[in-house]
């Protein structure tokens, strides 16, 4: 059975994606997000938006399309999560 | 000293209470996780109760020299550690029973004890033990699964908490034993290995490497 995850675990994975994914023009693709978070286009869209809107992804313009880094403080959030979701499994829960 | 004993006990029970609410609350703070902020206020709620219990111990032993606590006192504390070991249960609920149900998730329902403070403690008591030793077996589960030494401490802690509290409510039928000291030095033992998961969390400002 495909285990469940939570919205901040799906911010999480994104955060994490466009962290690691960065190559030569500086961010990662919707594309290349949709597939390593595994979710759908609508709903990253979604995703996407409220996190740039947070100040947690930079969204950049390269070759007519849009592209997404992680900021500062989207590191920062990235660095507790990480080390928080730790926490939770420690206690047997999901973050 | 029996006094003095328990003092103690219940002062270690609060304050080790009072770090793991303390880091979830900061962990909460730092990523709005609903999980977070329920674990804090379950370990808010059990090192509350821990202290209200040695508040009574403390005022007994130097003002009102009974040579008891006060039942109205020993309720409280026993209420609130009951609080806290629901939102333990409740949270692994959602995880297990309501993975996708918001409301499930969003709801903080509230336990309803409304009759003797003796009999009110002693129906709580019930209701921790049962509360803990499901947030043992969860807990196991989830060790099973994940193979973590640290869930492993949890879900022994959780175990040991609900063997003190099985053993806090025999010192009801049996007053005046060594019951009480032993079901709250076991409670302690329960505390200090569901909070060795804390030992792994950075208390130090956290850095970035800049070529990330």
């Amino acid at each position: 059975m495909a285990e469940h995850r939570t919205q901040m675990k799906i911010v999480g994975e994104i955060l994490d994606t466009a962290t690691q994914e960065i190559d030569e023009y500086e961010g990662t693709t919707i594309t290349h997000i949709i597939r390593k978070a595994n979710i759908s286009h609508g709903r990253l869209s979604r995703i996407l938006n409220n996190l740039v809107s947070q100040g947690l992804l930079e969204q950049v313009t390269s070759k007519r399309s849009y592209r997404y880094k992680t900021s500062p403080s989207g590191r920062e959030f990235l660095v507790a999560y990480k080390t928080f979701r730790e926490f939770s499994d420690d206690f047997g829960l999901t973050i | 000293m029996e006094f003095f004993f328990e003092i103690i006990l219940n002062l270690v029970g609060l304050l080790v209470g009072l770090v793991i609410g303390t880091i979830s609350y900061i962990g909460f703070k730092n990523t709005a996780s609903p999980t977070l902020f329920r674990l804090s206020i379950a370990f808010f709620a059990i090192g509350i109760g821990f202290g209200i219990l040695a508040t009574g111990f403390i005022l007994d032993d130097f003002i009102f020299k009974t040579g008891d606590i006060n039942r109205g006192i020993s309720t409280l504390g026993v209420a609130s550690q009951t609080v806290g070991y629901w939102f333990i249960a409740f949270s692994h609920t959602i995880r297990t029973f309501f993975p996708k149900s918001r409301y499930f998730r969003s709801i903080g329902a509230i336990p309803l004890f409304l009759v003797s403070f003796n009999y009110i403690e002693n129906i709580l008591r019930a209701v921790s033990f049962i509360l803990l030793v499901y947030g043992a077996i969860e807990t196991l589960i989830s060790y099973i699964q994940g193979r973590k030494k640290t869930t492993l401490f949890v879900a022994v802690g959780l175990g040991l908490l609900a063997f003190g509290e099985f053993i806090g409510w025999y010192s009801f039928v049996f007053p005046e034993t060594v019951l009480y000291v032993t079901s709250i030095i076991i409670k302690i033992g329960g505390l200090i290995s569901v909070g060795i998961p804390v030992s792994k969390i950075p208390l130090r400002k956290i850095s970035f490497d800049e070529n990330l």
